[in-house]
């Protein structure tokens, strides 16, 4: 035992000096986090240009000028439309000049192109229009929600939604690359045949090398939590416990993804495309930037089962508070992640080379 | 420390790369307390042969022994008594010297101080840089310090002064005559005759994977080459016409054409002789007595450094 904590304080102190991989390590989440935290919150309110021609009508413009959930500007119909078509707005509402008969039909035209913008702004204008169609007619509504805003309450951002992802990302990232560069390059070196001469059993070798990549992963992705968290601002729900288990199970995963493309390929340069193979298509598909349910229905039955996606499923539905423990989803994320570590870990055992 | 008594004896080792034979059945006994050095051209089995027997590449055939354990079948016996300097060691390019030594020192039982092998291998200034600025000597005296750390009674040297300055390898070969000097086994390679003639107590000639002879170094030389070389400048252009007397070899090296002679009284008289004839010059005419450098070309027929 003590020659395995010799050599796990000895890589560690490696990794604290090794500035230029640290730098990597933490650089792209924090831009990452950044740049969206800066992007973030213009996507709060519905852009919505009202396109109403008499004074009839001005008792819905009123209703929509005053909630909260709008920008609102008047335009003419030609200059709404076009700006709507481009995507500086997300929605236009046609007021037609006079009533009409019984009932009287507001157009909304929005663009489709941003799913989730239009969504929201057909929404809201349907909520907004049945307030005021219930205010012209003088009846008193049935029902009435009161809605008033929360002290210290905050709206729940794109960042709240991308850390999780970003962890994820750095779980699959640090651990193959961790492998495919530090641990091939020793190989490729001969440290590791130097280790072979002496009575240190190669078990033992390995086992310091994987728990100094666990603990680096730890604790940079506490650092990231806590940089997104303190200076960004993002609000999140951190359960030590089950987090951390999940950081693990998925650094246990690509650890052992990383062991086998490291004992497929013959140098450390044939190590790096392999990778990138690996993780490019998860990085984009298995819900770091975007859900996965937005991905077309056939894709996600693929992606589903990505080691990825469960590790991401999970810490997001840990941050978001949304999972705990005793949820089946969560206990199905960490089965998931807990199978695709077994078969990849037999795999590696096999495949894995000293030399 | 040191005395263990026992001699490393190999028996038919042999180890194949595909089609090459890098080792063809390797009869060898290195005694105890002696410093064993194996000689021979660039992919002769030098390296191969010493892995095999650290136990880092596994033998097709053959038997290894240090006295009566057999190493193949108890590897970890190799591991607690070897000291190990590879050809191409690497350490951790951001650990310090003394870091490096004090990880190693951990592996075993019964290891030596390291402030003591630091300073025995004048790596005291050095002491807290990091691995990967150190120069290509101060590695290899890093790497011979990591070998001796667990206070060996066998050291393995594969090549300990390749890429050192002449002041360098002149302290590594005080730094292997006190190993020695201690009761310990040393066995080393070396591409460099005058290292092999200080050094060794005896030495083996290779080539193609096999021992060509073996003995102490004065032993070779007498056995192989019985009386001298005279070496004249290859302008005289003698090596293309001279039938001269007692005769064994005439060998073109760079500037110099050298007659290898049974009598250097024969051979000189017909050489003057040769002269006087053809009305040529015998510019840079000199005698010397055989080296193990003629030896090694008469077993090989090729030049160590070719
Ligand atoms: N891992 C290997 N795979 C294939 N061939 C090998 C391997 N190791 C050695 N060989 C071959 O075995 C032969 C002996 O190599 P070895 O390294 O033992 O020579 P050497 O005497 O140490 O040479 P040098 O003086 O250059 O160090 C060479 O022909 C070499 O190409
Ligand atoms: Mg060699």
């Amino acid at each position: 035992m003590k020659p395995v904590i010799t050599l796990l304080g000895s890589l560690l102190r490696q990794t604290v000096r090794n500035r230029q991989g640290l730098f990597w390590t933490l650089f792209f989440p924090v831009v990452l986090m950044i740049v969206f935290s800066l992007l973030g919150n213009t996507q709060n309110r519905v852009n919505l240009a009202i396109v109403a021609p008499t004074p009839t009508s001005s008792a819905v413009v009123r209703i929509v000028e005053h909630s909260p959930f709008f920008h609102i500007r008047t335009m003419r119909r030609q200059a709404a439309l076009n700006a709507v078509r481009s995507g500086r707005l997300d929605a236009a509402l046609l007021v037609p000049a006079a009533p009409q008969s019984r009932t009287t039909t507001l157009v909304l035209r929005y663009n489709p192109a941003n799913s989730l913008s239009a969504q929201q702004a057909v929404g809201a204008v349907q909520a907004l229009v049945a307030q005021a169609d219930l205010a012209l007619s003088g009846r008193p509504p049935r029902f009435r929600v009161q809605a008033t805003p929360l002290v210290h309450a905050r709206a729940s951002t794109y960042l709240d939604f991308l850390l999780p992802g970003v962890l994820a990302l750095m779980t699959m990232q640090n651990s193959l690359f961790g492998i495919g560069s530090g641990l091939t390059r020793w190989k490729e070196k001969g440290i590791l045949r130097r280790f072979r001469v002496t009575p240190l059993r190669p078990l033992q070798f390995l086992g310091a090398a994987i728990l100094n990549y666990l603990l680096v992963g730890l604790a940079s992705s506490a650092i990231i939590i806590g940089f997104a968290t303190s200076l960004l601002h993002a609000s999140v729900d951190v359960p030590l416990g089950p987090v951390a288990l999940v950081l693990l199970l998925g650094m246990g995963c690509f650890l052992a993804f990383g062991f086998i493309v490291a004992g497929v390929s013959r140098s450390q340069e044939a190590t790096i495309p392999i990778i990138n193979l690996i993780s490019f298509p998860m990085m984009f598909l298995s819900g770091v930037f975007f859900p996965v349910s937005s991905l077309p229905k056939i894709l996600t039955h693929i992606v589903d089962y990505f080691p990825l996606t469960y590790v991401s499923g999970a810490l997001r539905g840990l941050m978001s508070g949304q999972l705990t423990w005793h949820d089946a989803a969560f206990r199905g994320d960490l089965l998931g992640m807990a199978v695709w570590l077994a078969v990849a870990g037999v795999v590696a055992a096999r495949v894995w080379r000293w030399e | 420390m040191g005395m263990s008594g026992k001699s490393l004896r190999l028996e038919g080792l042999t180890k194949r790369y595909g089609a090459v034979t890098a080792v063809d059945r390797l009869d060898l006994t290195i005694l105890p307390g002696i410093i064993f050095g194996l000689l021979g051209p660039n992919g002769a089995g030098k390296t191969t042969t010493l892995e095999m027997i650290e136990g880092l590449r596994r033998p097709d055939e053959g038997r290894i022994w240090l006295g009566d354990i057999d190493l193949i079948r108890r590897p970890a016996e190799a591991k607690r008594r070897f000291g190990v300097q590879l050809q191409t060691s690497a350490f951790f390019e951001l650990l310090t010297v003394k870091e490096t030594l004090e990880l190693f020192h951990s592996l075993y039982s019964h290891p030596l101080n390291v402030g003591d092998l630091i300073r025995r291998m004048d790596l005291e200034e050095k002491r807290n840089a990091r691995v990967g600025g150190l120069s290509g000597g101060q590695r290899q005296r890093l790497a011979l310090a990591v070998a001796l750390v667990n206070d060996p009674d066998v050291v393995f040297l594969d090549e300990p002064s390749a890429g050192l300055d002449p002041q360098a390898r002149r302290n590594l070969w005080e730094v292997v005559l006190g190993l020695k000097a201690e009761g310990r086994t040393v066995v080393l390679t070396t591409h460099y005759m005058d290292e092999a003639e200080v050094l060794a107590d005896r030495l083996a000639i290779m080539d193609h994977g096999r021992v060509l002879d073996e003995g102490a170094p004065r032993e070779l030389i007498a056995r192989h080459l019985p009386a001298a070389v005279i070496e004249v400048d290859r302008s005289t252009g003698i090596a293309g016409d001279a039938d001269l007397p007692a005769l064994v070899r005439i060998e073109e090296r760079e500037e110099v054409t050298a007659l290898v002679t049974r009598s250097l009284e024969d051979t000189l008289t017909g050489l003057v002789a040769w002269a006087n004839e053809h009305g040529r010059q015998l510019t840079g005419l000199k005698t010397r007595s055989a080296t193990l450098e003629d030896v090694f070309l008469e077993l090989t027929g090729r030049s160590l450094r070719e």
